[in-house]
C-alpha cells in the first residue's frame, strides 16, 4: 500500500482513497450489471 | 466421507492448533496477548478482519442461497466500501491513536464509565449468545451430513480453537484467521473449476438457464423498506451497519487495533473494501453453479439427511410418491433444459424457455411439499437450504477437495470464533475485571485471568451450540435484543467525535436509541433489520446533542487523529 504524501490534508486522504475503492466496485458491480442484462 | 478427505480435515485441525500454540512466544504480556504489541502488517490483519466477518454460515448457508435466490443477497454489501472509507478517516485513527485495548474503554475517557460498561456489557451479552450460534450452525450440519452426535461436530470445531486462542491470544487468532482464508478462498475456487470441468453444457448455456430463473438478478432499484436485498437498503442500510460492525464491535475493532500503525490499520480495512463485494459475488455464484449442475444431474428430493431418514421412516409411503413425481418431474425439466441449450438463437429457442420454466416451477412445487412433509413430521424448520452445498461437495467432488471443502467450512467456523471469543475475553478483563475488581495487578495475573475467560467464554458457548435446539427462541430473542443496539451504539461513537456531546447526554441517547429500535421492531415488524441502525444511529446523535449540556464530564473534545 502507498503510504499517502505528508503534506496532504485528512479530506484530500479520504477523496483519493473514496475515489479509488468507488472506481474498484463500479467495476465489479458493472461486471454483476453486465450478467443482468444480458442474461436475466 | 472418505478416508483421504478425514484426514485433509485432521491435518487441517492439528496444523492450526499446533501452529496457534508456536505463536504463544511473545504474548507474556497484556499488549502481546490482547493487541500483539501492535506490530502486525496490514496484510495480516486485513485477512483477519475478512476472515473473522466470513463464517461458516456464508460457506454453507450463503452459497445456498445462491442455488435458491440467485445473486441480490449481494446488495447487502453495497455500503461496505463507503463504510471503510468513512471509519478510515474517524474511527480507526481515534481507536488506534489513543492506546486503548477495547473500543469502550475509549468510550471512558472521552465520556465516562456507565456509557463504557453499558456499551461493553451489551457488546458481552449480544457476542456471547452468538457465538453459541456460530459453532451451532455448521456444527448441526455436520451433525446431519455425517450422522454423528451434535455435541461431537460442535467439539470438533469448538476445543481446537478454544486451545489455540487461549494460548497463543490475538497473534495466534490473526495468523490462523490468515491460513484460513486462503484455505477457504482455495476450497471455493476449487469448486468453481470443478463445476465447470463437469457441467454438462457449455458456460454460456449455463448462464443462460441460471438467468431464465432469476438467479442472476442483482439489482433491486427499488425503495422497500421490508426488504433487505434492495440496492438503497444495501446502500444505505448497509453502510450504518458496516459501520456499526466494523467501527464499534471489539471483536472487529481488536483485528485494527493490532497494526503496526494508523496507515496500515486503514489499509487492512480497505482490503475489504476493495474484495468483499467480489468475494460475495463469487460465494452467490458458486450456488448458482450448483443450480444449474443439478439440472443435469439429479439431486436429493430433501438435503437434509437426517429429515429424509425420518420422513422416510415415519411417512414413507407419502414421501415414496412424491419421489416417483418428483423423478419424472426431473427427467422431463432435464430434457427442457437441454433444449434451451441447444436451440440457442433459434425461433424456437423462446418456447423452449418457456417449457423449461414450466418444469423448474413443477419441481419446486413438489420440492415445496416435501419439505412440508419434513416439517409436520420433524416439527421443526428444515433450512434445507443450509445443506445443498455440503451434499453437492460430498457426492460431486473429487477425493481430497470434498475435504478441502469441508476443512474450509470449519475454518470459516473457527475464524469468526476465534476473534469472538479473544474480544469477549479482552472486554471481561479490561472493561470489567481490571477496571473495576483489581484495578493494580501485574500482566502475569492478567494474562491468567484472561486464559481462564477464554477457556469459560468457549465452554459457554459450546454449550449454548450443543442445545442450540432446545435454547432457539431464547437465541432468537437475544439476537433479536442486539438488533436493538448496534446502530445505538454506532451513535454513541458518532457522538464521541463531536465536541459539543457530553457522558450523561450519550448515555441517555443510547438508552433512547434502543427503545425507539424496539419499538420500530414490535410497532413494523415489517421494516427490514437494516433500517434498524439507521434508526438507532440517528436517534442516539440527535438525543446526545439535545441533551449536550448534561453532565458533571470536563472531557476534553475528541482527540485529533
Amino acid at each position: 500500500m502507498t503510504e499517502p504524501p505528508a503534506h496532504e490534508s485528512p479530506r484530500a486522504v479520504f477523496r483519493r482513497t473514496l475515489a479509488r475503492v468507488l472506481a474498484v466496485q463500479i467495476v465489479s458491480l458493472a461486471l454483476l450489471g453486465l450478467l443482468q442484462i444480458v442474461y436475466g | 466421507m472418505h478416508p483421504v478427505n478425514w484426514a485433509i480435515v485432521v491435518v487441517y485441525l492439528l496444523w492450526v492448533v499446533i501452529d496457534g500454540i508456536r505463536k504463544s512466544k511473545g504474548t507474556d504480556t497484556i499488549s502481546g496477548y490482547f493487541i500483539a504489541d501492535k506490530s502486525l502488517a496490514w496484510w495480516v490483519v486485513g485477512l483477519s478482519v475478512m476472515a473473522t466477518q466470513l463464517s461458516a454460515v456464508t460457506m454453507i448457508g450463503t452459497t445456498g442461497q445462491g442455488a435458491t435466490d440467485g445473486l441480490r443477497f449481494v446488495q447487502l454489501y453495497f455500503g461496505l466500501p463507503l463504510a471503510m472509507v468513512i471509519l478510515g478517516v474517524t474511527l480507526v485513527p481515534l481507536l488506534h491513536g489513543s492506546g486503548v485495548y477495547t473500543a469502550y474503554e475509549y468510550l471512558e475517557r472521552r465520556f465516562d464509565a456507565k456509557t463504557r460498561s453499558l456499551t461493553a456489557f451489551l457488546f458481552l451479552l449480544s457476542r456471547g449468545m452468538s457465538c453459541g450460534t456460530i459453532i451451532a450452525a455448521p456444527g448441526v450440519v455436520l451433525s446431519a451430513i455425517f450422522g454423528i452426535p451434535l455435541a461431537w461436530s460442535v467439539a470438533l470445531i469448538g476445543v481446537p480453537t478454544v486451545l489455540y486462542t487461549m494460548v497463543g491470544g490475538v497473534q495466534a487468532v490473526a495468523w490462523a484467521d490468515v491460513k484460513q482464508m486462503v484455505l477457504i478462498v482455495v476450497a471455493l475456487l476449487s469448486i468453481v473449476v470443478v463445476l465447470v470441468l463437469q457441467m454438462p453444457v457449455s458456460p454460456h448455456d449455463a448462464l443462460e438457464i441460471a438467468g431464465a430463473t432469476g438467479r442472476l438478478q442483482t439489482f433491486d432499484f427499488s425503495f422497500n423498506l421490508d426488504d433487505t436485498y434492495t440496492f438503497w437498503s444495501g446502500v444505505i442500510g448497509g453502510t450504518f451497519l458496516m459501520l456499526s460492525y466494523f467501527g464499534t464491535d471489539q471483536s472487529q475493532v481488536q483485528r485494527y487495533l493490532t497494526a503496526r500503525s494508523v496507515n496500515e490499520a486503514k489499509s487492512s480495512l480497505l482490503m475489504s473494501a476493495y474484495w468483499k463485494i467480489p468475494l460475495q459475488a463469487l460465494v452467490l455464484l458458486v450456488g448458482v453453479g450448483v443450480f444449474v449442475y443439478y439440472q443435469f444431474v439429479r439431486p436429493p428430493l430433501l438435503y437434509n439427511p437426517a429429515h429424509e431418514e425420518v420422513v422416510l421412516a415415519e411417512a414413507g409411503a407419502t414421501y415414496d410418491d412424491l419421489q416417483q413425481r418428483y423423478a419424472t418431474a426431473f427427467t422431463l425439466r432435464e430434457t427442457a433444459a437441454l433444449e434451451v441449450a441447444a436451440a440457442e438463437a433459434e425461433p424456437s429457442a423462446d418456447a423452449a424457455m418457456q417449457t423449461f420454466l414450466a418444469r423448474e416451477a413443477d419441481i419446486q412445487e413438489i420440492r415445496g411439499e416435501a419439505l412440508a412433509l419434513a416439517e409436520e413430521v420433524t416439527g421443526e424448520p428444515s433450512r434445507d437450504v443450509n445443506y445443498i452445498i455440503p451434499r453437492f461437495v460430498l457426492s460431486e467432488l473429487p477425493i481430497g477437495l470434498a475435504g478441502l471443502f469441508i476443512a474450509g467450512v470449519i475454518a470459516a467456523a473457527m475464524s469468526s470464533i476465534s476473534s469472538e471469543l479473544n474480544s469477549l475475553a479482552t472486554t471481561s478483563v479490561i472493561d470489567f475485571y481490571r477496571r473495576w475488581v483489581r484495578p493494580e495487578a501485574t500482566d502475569t495475573h492478567y494474562l491468567a485471568v484472561s486464559k481462564g475467560a477464554t477457556a469459560l467464554w468457549g465452554t459457554f458457548a459450546c454449550i449454548v451450540a450443543t442445545y442450540a435446539a432446545t435454547l432457539g427462541s431464547l437465541i432468537e430473542v437475544v439476537n433479536r435484543f442486539g438488533s436493538f443496539f448496534y446502530g445505538s451504539i454506532l451513535g454513541v461513537f458518532l457522538l464521541a467525535m463531536m465536541p459539543r456531546a457530553r457522558g450523561t447526554g450519550a448515555f441517555i441517547g443510547l438508552i433512547i436509541g434502543m427503545a425507539s429500535v424496539a419499538a420500530v421492531t414490535f410497532g413494523a415488524p415489517s421494516i427490514s433489520f437494516l433500517w434498524h441502525n439507521v434508526i438507532g444511529a440517528v436517534v442516539v446523535v440527535f438525543v446526545g446533542l439535545l441533551f449536550g449540556g448534561l453532565g458533571s464530564d470536563e472531557t476534553a473534545p475528541a482527540p485529533e487523529a
